[in-house]
């Protein structure tokens, strides 16, 4: 049975990783609650049997804080913490859509790679065709110089396009993963 | 119970108390373990939440005996999202008391 100091750090080492002063804050509940059940004549092994497993108490509060730093610094690796905080929590959904999830940023992670060598495809033709006449052993390829550079600069806006496009469909999937954890959350630890 | 069901559960019972006054955390868990067998610790974890959503206020008052106590206040976006769930609540308690107490009909 956990005394109030095994309570607290428990909790505490459960809590790792999370802002300094949010810990603080959180912890200052429960400080609050033992006070506050002590001075009712109840004992320390009591209070922390009835808060229960301060293990599952700190999954909690880190699920819902990794969700709210991921939202608020988007990055790859705030959404992973976000991800495995609720793996940790038990939310079976998560990993059910987890290759689904992976194999749309193998999709965009492709749309990327080919946005980008159209566009480096699209320079080099452009740039190609202008200084082959400066260079005397320059590989000839027979086609008229105004078409090669249009099809450059076309290329170059497609490519720039499929980039375009595959961000505001990053900033999408992001923004579902986000929300999708949110309402796992909302489910399972209201 | 189912621990699941249990939890959704909780967040109604903390917003209908905080409709009637402030209260404190400690007050909080008392009052809803005298009448529902809950794990205390999960109400902390939620009140935090609704902070964060802005359905409830934080204040702190000194108290006679004791440290300061953190009350707890609803907000009008609270407030809202009490009556949603309430409704919810009473609709789905109708639809199941019907179906396990009324009359089979095929």
């Amino acid at each position: 049975m956990l005394n109030r100091t095994e309570f607290i750090s428990t909790l505490r080492s459960g809590l790792k990783g999370l802002p300094e002063n949010e810990i603080m804050d959180i912890l200052y509940d429960y400080e609050e609650h033992f006070e506050i059940g002590l001075s009712k004549g109840k004992s320390e092994e009591e209070i922390a049997r009835e808060l229960g497993d301060p293990r599952n108490i700190s999954k909690a509060y880190r699920v819902s804080s990794t969700i709210s730093e991921a939202e608020n610094n988007p990055s790859a690796k705030n959404l992973l913490k976000a991800i495995l905080s609720a793996m940790a929590l038990g939310i079976f959904n998560v990993i059910i859509v987890l290759g689904p999830f992976l194999l749309v940023v193998g999709l965009l992670f492709g749309l990327y790679t080919i946005s980008l060598s159209f566009i480096v495809g699209g320079i080099s033709a452009f740039f190609g065709t202008i200084i082959a006449p400066f260079f005397p052993y320059s590989i000839h390829i027979d086609v008229h110089p105004i078409t090669a550079i249009s099809f450059g600069i076309g290329l170059v806006s497609l490519g720039l396009l499929i980039g375009i496009g595959s961000f505001y469909l990053t900033k999408l999937l992001y923004q579902g993963a986000i929300k999708y954890l949110r309402w796992n959350i909302d489910i399972i630890t209201k | 119970m189912n621990i699941q069901f249990k939890k959704g559960v909780l967040e109604l019972c903390v917003l209908s108390l905080l409709t009637k006054r402030d209260f404190y955390g400690y007050e909080l868990v008392e009052y809803i373990s005298k009448y529902i067998n809950i794990s205390e610790g999960t109400i902390y974890p939620l009140l935090r939440r609704f902070r964060k959503e802005g359905y409830v206020t934080n204040y702190l008052q000194e108290s006679q005996e004791g440290p300061p106590r953190k009350y707890y206040k609803i907000t009008e976006e609270g407030l809202a999202a009490f009556q949603k769930l309430q409704s919810e609540w009473e609709d789905f308690t109708d639809g199941v008391n019907k179906i396990i107490r009324g009359d089979f009909v095929e």
